[in-house]
């Protein structure tokens, strides 16, 4: 589904990715971890161009995207993007949040696209949010409009970055219940999370980076037993104090 | 004092109309607004130049903002007052040659209001319109201008107070606003400065007071709302 070849990246004199060589396969979920500073966010920005890579190659469903007939908003409407700091637009209402795709990219009329972001919010339990602004709202179910904002074109793909670092414990399940949901529904999705318990349950695969490169690519079984890298374990070790 | 209140009233209010030209306060107000309606298109378009993308529009922009910002309104009005008729070979009105020169002048200094509104957004918001897949013309006019602009509202606001007292630059080239009737009122009661030139500037005061008054009101509203403070209006 996802494919990273050689993929590499700098900031400037600073080499964030080095030929990151992996592959998401259709319908599962890999979780991405590793310290602070080791590529794991700019990694996911790089499948919809959020980054650009200065070297290597990232294909979509076998398609390059850097190809030049590749249109780059095409290209990130079929990808669900979530921030870490949900990244709501505050002017408008929770329910003009989910419907601005809807209406601005596939030229939905409002009263089309109004029953299809309502469908979305009842989806993850903010139906009766729909009329609130993002300031009246918790950062949890702030987390959860962006979500379903993300969601609302039915990409094929959900990249998540941090969705719950930026929520207070207490809410952290409620956005990890709902990445729960959606995994079972099969869609493809990359999280970058620190939540230990999220990846071992939930991920097909787990990614470790450190220095940005990929150091260890493993079922969950084998990422959390002995058998792991060392970088992981003392890594695992380094959560598990600080939890 | 009350008695040129008495006499002059109508004349500071419209002016000579319905005898002669509309003008005074009437006259101010309409070019006041007229001003501001024209200036906001100009001042978005500059802002959004001056914060994209570098290239020749930017350049073009920031060259505009410079110059403009670089030379006095006054110069401006004698430019489009004196000069430019003698460059196109025909005269100009003057409430037209002020409200340009006015327009001109303020898209400098609004554009970079409502720069200052652009830049201050969290790069977040930029980039979960990217995200989603909006393009240019809807991530600019359904995601950033209506932030930038309802953040800077009370600076908006306050541009019209200085539109407003710019507009008694008109008297120079005989534009029959508040300024320049009062003007005639001095040269007909020549003992009594004092008092009319007492009423222009309550005038000018009230009006601009006002403004800010009701500038530092949405100040209140906008911080309210964002904070998702509820606003209770005092009840008599």
């Amino acid at each position: 589904m996802i494919e990273f070849q050689n993929v590499s990246k700098w900031f400037g004199a600073l080499q964030v990715l080095r030929d990151v060589n992996a592959t998401v396969a259709k319908g599962t979920t890999t979780v991405l971890c590793g310290p602070s500073g080791s590529g794991k966010s700019t990694l996911i920005r790089t499948v919809n161009r959020l980054e650009p890579i200065q070297k290597g190659q990232i294909t979509l469903a076998g398609r390059d995207i850097y190809a030049k007939d590749v249109d780059v908003n095409v290209l990130r409407s079929g990808i669900g993007f979530v921030f870490q700091q949900f990244n709501l637009f505050p002017h408008l209402s929770v329910v003009e949040n989910v419907m601005l795709p809807l209406l601005r990219i596939r030229e939905r009329s409002r009263a089309q696209a109004r029953p299809v972001a309502m469908q979305m919010l009842e989806r993850v339990g903010l139906a009766d949010k729909a009329n609130s602004l993002p300031a009246d709202i918790s950062g949890g179910q702030s987390q959860r409009v962006a979500i379903a904002r993300s969601l609302i074109l039915k990409p094929e793909v959900l990249v998540l970055d941090e969705p719950t670092s930026a929520l207070d414990p207490e809410m952290v399940g409620e956005v990890l219940k709902l990445l729960r949901e959606l995994s079972a529904d099969g869609i493809t999705m990359m999280c970058v999370t620190h939540e230990m318990g999220f990846a071992r349950e939930v991920a097909d695969r787990i990614w470790f980076l450190r220095n940005g490169t990929l150091t260890f690519d493993a079922e969950p079984a084998q990422f959390f037993s002995d058998e792991a890298h060392q970088d992981v374990r003392n890594f695992l070790s380094a959560v598990r104090k600080n939890h | 004092m009350l008695e040129i209140i008495q006499e002059y009233w109508l004349l500071l209010l419209i002016g000579e109309y319905p005898h002669g030209k509309l003008g005074g306060l009437a006259m101010t107000l309409i070019i006041s607004f007229v001003s501001l309606i024209v200036t906001f298109p100009c001042a978005v378009l500059i802002a959004l130049a001056r914060t994209g993308k570098p290239g020749i529009i930017q350049t073009i922009a920031n060259g505009f903002v410079h110059s403009v910002r670089a030379i006095p309104l006054l110069m401006l009005i004698f430019w489009a007052y004196f000069a430019l008729p003698m460059i196109i070979g025909f005269p100009i009105d003057a409430v037209f040659t002020l409200i340009v020169a006015i327009v001109i002048y303020q898209t400098a200094y609004l554009g970079e209001i409502i720069a200052a509104g652009i830049v201050g957004l969290p790069k977040g918001q930029r980039e979960a319109a990217a995200a989603l897949g909006l393009g240019y013309i809807p991530t600019t006019f359904k995601v950033i201008l209506p932030q930038a602009i309802f953040n800077v509202i009370p600076g908006i606001v306050n541009q019209l107070t200085t539109i407003i007292k710019e507009s008694s630059l008109g008297s120079i080239i005989a534009v029959s606003e508040l300024s320049y009737v009062m003007l005639q009122v001095n040269s007909n009661e020549v003992t009594k400065p004092l008092q009319i030139f007492g009423i222009l500037a309550a005038v000018y005061f009230v009006l601009c007071f006002s403004l800010s008054q009701a500038t530092n009101w949405l100040e209140r509203r906008i911080s309210a709302r964002r904070t998702g403070q509820v606003i209770v209006e005092a009840v008599a």
